[in-house]
């Protein structure tokens, strides 16, 4: 037997009376499948997923969740037939419901007797670390918690595909990292799919099987997150993904691995990877904060303009012939600033085009 | 300090004064005078008259509330809640009545489903009973919609994010359930503010049922009093208007206390805001027709009418080209009507100047809002009916200041001070604190930041506060009708003795003038909220 995409989208546009805010857009996500849309804020990450919940009614395009058309070609499901859940960034929960009834109201709505429904409601709050809550209403709970309860809410209706919309967006630090956590044991025991709008790569990498940046209601990279990492389509993607510096350099030899590049004055071995064929020539270089080290007796050498020390690690900035440089480094500071330090580039990835 | 603790005395001194005068005072003469008939004594100065009125002015207000928030709550829904087509002209148009004085209403809906009005002549279709019990309700509610609508609307845009019912459609629910089960329960609080201001309005309302009800003597509360004292000089007349007011006095405060009390329910919400605006689904195309079918038929064609009949040379013509001309507002302007247009004016300007004056005063002595006993005493007022608050200006100054237009200014400012003070005090609510701070500690002395920083950025509210008091002073006839003399004539005064004359042209010509009058007055309010600072100064238009 075929399982169907828990959700297919293709060609689908989005409007805002004459504002195009998602063009031609088509995503798939396998059963069980996580992927995560990644991009700045006014992209289109929550106007994919209002027209995917159906929310919003796309102008163009269409969609299907769980092997079903649910939007185009004439046909508009609303959105409580729709097999799916849905996480609220600003939680969304009803101030006149307490927690358990909350959780307890899809269920009712899916034609469950009051009895069942709470039973279910319960062992879904339960689930979540929130069972003693149940008689809270939502002024009476913190943003954790009151996010705990929608992400029960969500699981309540037992979908195919969950829908979530910068689920962590208003949390602090430490209960971001707990509920995210969360989220993916709860992901993994339902075997739902699921969509993950975010802004913060840390998440989106760590949770998703896939990753799906978006610029301007376009998508300018699909895959899986060491590819997104490692080899980034272009500058603004690798800024996007993580913490990346851009250096000019230029290739001298191309057979041969570790390849041989010119950095100023300077001609070292590198490990490169790149999506064209090499020619030998100016090249941009991507270089992750990781992917370089200090080392007292290399041949570069550099300023150091900033260090910050993080506990396990220190960030530096260093200034190079090639231009600027994020470095991490294990341990405390070994520089500091305006000195000069010796530096080796291990690895970097060879940026396609020569756009920006 | 010492300096500024001083300037606060003056002003407790000031405000204390201007209270006892225009509120207190007045008050206590009146619920002394009641008090003094003892509790039998009044339900016998009521009689059998004065218990129909009671009951009819019940009746009326009961059903116009639970039509008119039934029908604000349906237009504020579509205008809220989904996409309509050009929402911004549906709102105006919805909103449009409360700037008509209701007694204009009134003159209008004659003049458009009356028996020889605009729609009977050329459709042969006229509203059975307009002059009666139905005609009184239908014109009441078309008028009271409006006012759910303000705060049922205001309500939906702060209240109940649509998130919210997104919430509940991903939950499953149908668009009906999540209307039942989400949006209503919480915008309970905001249903109940509506139909406790609707209730009141209704009770406290004079112009319509003095013009539609007076011909076919359907008598309500406040045309009792107005009949007792403009046409009657005996003592029972007397007693009973007393007795009638202090019945109203109670039913003001009990409703005012009760809403307070369901107001205080639930204030909490979740999180802010969110989703984009325009992810609104359509509006129904039957919902959408049905609204501006409402306005067409409630605002547009009686306004109309009203219109044609001014410039049509006998009432029973065509309004057609030949038959149209400005005679009648020639006619209208006459001597007397100038002196009473003159007299409105002046008096509404006084009144716009002097509400703000003490509504600033109140706001910068009192402190934090509207809270508080002086607050309570100013806002009690507004709730009062205005022909209280005549006969309580009458009985406390009448003898001394009968036929002026001192006795008018008194009544007016007692009735209006809250409508001055509450956009006034709202703005300095809304003021961040540390704005005075950054001009203290930048080298401006008290005065200095008052002027150069306080004042300029509550000069839009502080505007709008005097548009919005000027406008209803300008309108204002229950107090008018009760405490006017051949000194002191206002236009509105004017226009219902004249309809109540029977001259039908004449009387829309004024009532033209005056819409138009409060016309610009509107748009100056209008204009104000072009301020970028001044946005949120009112909650009107």
């Amino acid at each position: 037997m075929i399982v169907p995409a828990a959700l297919e989208c293709s060609d689908l546009d989005v409007a805002y009376g004459d504002v195009p805010v998602l063009r031609g857009l088509d995503l798939v996500v396998g059963a069980g499948e996580t992927v995560a849309l990644l991009g700045p804020s006014g992209s289109g990450k929550t106007s994919l997923l209002y027209a995917v919940a159906g929310f919003v009614t796309p102008s163009g395009g269409r969609i299907s969740v769980g092997g079903r058309v649910v939007s185009g070609g004439g046909r508009t499901v609303p959105p409580e037939r729709r097999d799916l859940g849905f996480v609220f960034q600003h939680y969304a929960l009803w101030p006149h419901l307490d927690a358990l009834d909350t959780v307890a109201y899809p269920l009712r709505r899916a034609g469950s007797t009051a009895g069942d429904a709470r039973r279910r409601a319960t062992e879904l709050l339960a689930l979540m670390g929130v069972a003693h809550l149940a008689a809270r209403r939502p002024a009476q709970l913190s943003g954790g918690e009151q996010q705990r309860v929608g992400v029960a809410r969500a699981l309540a209706r037992s979908a195919t595909l969950l829908l979530l919309d910068e689920p962590t967006a208003h949390l602090d630090v430490p209960l971001r990292a707990a509920l995210v956590a969360e989220l993916a044991e709860q992901r993994r025991r339902t075997g739902a799919a699921a969509v993950y709008a975010t802004h913060d790569v840390g998440e989106a990498l760590a949770i998703a099987d896939r990753v799906m940046l978006l610029r301007d209601g376009a998508v300018i990279q699909v895959g899986d997150p060491l590819e997104i990492y490692e080899r980034p389509v272009d500058a603004w993607v690798a800024r996007l993904s993580g913490a990346a510096s851009v250096l000019h350099g230029e290739l001298v030899a191309t057979t041969g691995d570790p390849a041989q590049v010119r950095i100023g004055r300077d001609v070292m071995p590198v490990e490169l990877t790149a999506a064209e064929p090499r020619v030998p020539g100016p090249v941009r270089l991507l270089v992750r904060a990781d992917w370089a080290e200090l080392d007292a007796g290399a041949a570069p050498v550099a300023i150091v303009s900033a260090a910050w020390f993080r506990g396990p690690h220190t960030d530096y900035r260093l200034v190079t012939d090639a231009g600027e440089l994020e470095l991490r480094a294990p341990g405390p500071p070994r520089a500091l600033v305006g000195e000069c330090v010796g530096w080796r580039l291990r690895r970097a990835w060879v940026l396609p085009g020569d756009d920006r | 300090m010492a300096e500024g603790s001083r300037w606060r005395a003056t002003g407790w001194v000031a405000l204390a004064l201007a209270l006892l005068g225009i509120v207190a005072w007045p008050l206590f003469r009146l619920l002394s005078t009641a008090w003094g008939a003892g509790l039998g004594g009044l339900a016998a100065a009521i009689g059998t008259d004065g218990a129909a009125a009671v009951a009819t002015s019940l009746w009326m207000a009961i059903v116009v509330t639970v039509a008119s928030v039934a029908g604000g709550t349906a237009l504020a829904l579509l205008t809220e809640r989904s996409a309509v087509p050009g929402v911004a002209w549906l709102r105006a148009g919805i909103l449009a009545p409360l700037l008509i004085p209701d007694f204009v209403t009134a003159i209008s809906w004659t003049r458009a489903y009356g028996p020889v009005g605009i729609t009977a002549r050329l459709t042969g279709v006229e509203l059975p009973g307009l002059y009666g019990p139905v005609g009184i309700v239908v014109v009441l509610v078309a008028g009271a919609v409006p006012l759910a609508y303000l705060v049922v609307a205001a309500g939906l845009r702060v209240r109940s994010e649509p998130d919210l019912e997104r919430a509940a459609r991903a939950s499953g629910a149908t668009p009906w359930e999540s209307l039942r089960q989400v949006t209503l329960p919480l915008l309970l609080p905001v249903l109940g503010a509506a139909a406790a201001l609707v209730f009141v309005t209704t009770m406290n309302a004079f112009g319509t049922p003095v013009v539609l009800g007076r011909p076919a003597g359907v008598v309500t509360m406040t045309t009792r009093i107005y009949q007792d004292l403009a046409f009657s000089s005996t003592p029972e007349a007397f007693a009973r208007v007393v007795a009638l007011s202090a019945l109203l006095v109670l039913l003001a405060v009990v409703t005012v206390a009760v809403a307070g009390r369901a107001l205080a329910i639930r204030g909490e919400r979740t999180g802010a805001s969110a989703g984009p605006v325009a992810a609104h689904a359509p509006a129904s195309r039957a919902g959408t027709g049905a609204a501006w079918a409402f306005v067409v038929l409630t605002v547009l064609l009686p306004l109309l009418a009203l219109v044609l009949t001014a410039m049509t040379r006998a009432v029973g013509l065509t309004p057609l080209p030949p038959n149209l001309t400005l005679a009648h507002f020639a006619a209208a302007l006459d001597a007397r009507t100038v002196a009473s247009l003159g007299t409105s004016l002046v008096l509404a300007a006084l009144t716009a100047i002097g509400a703000v004056l003490l509504g600033g005063l109140a706001t910068a002595v009192a402190s934090r809002r509207g809270s508080g006993p002086v607050g309570m005493m100013v806002l009690l007022t507004f709730a009062l009916p205005g022909s209280v608050v005549a006969v309580a200006i009458l009985i406390a100054y009448g003898v001394t200041l009968r036929d002026t237009l001192a006795i008018l200014l008194v009544a007016y400012l007692a009735k209006l001070w809250a409508l001055g003070q509450r956009p006034v005090a709202a703005a300095v609510s809304r003021l961040p604190a540390d704005l005075a701070r950054a001009a203290r500690v930048h080298g401006a002395g008290s005065f200095t930041t008052l002027r150069t920083v306080v004042l300029p950025l509550l000069a839009p509210a502080i505007v709008a506060a005097g548009l919005l008091v000027f406008t209803v002073a300008i309108n204002e006839v229950t107090i008018s009708t009760l405490l006017y003399g051949p000194h002191a004539t206002t236009l509105a005064v004017s226009i219902v003795n004249l309809q109540q004359l029977g001259d039908p042209t004449v009387t829309a010509a004024l009532a033209v003038v005056l819409t138009a009058i409060v016309g610009l007055a509107a748009l100056g309010l209008l204009l104000l909220r072009r301020v970028p600072w001044g946005a949120a100064g009112v909650g009107l238009g």
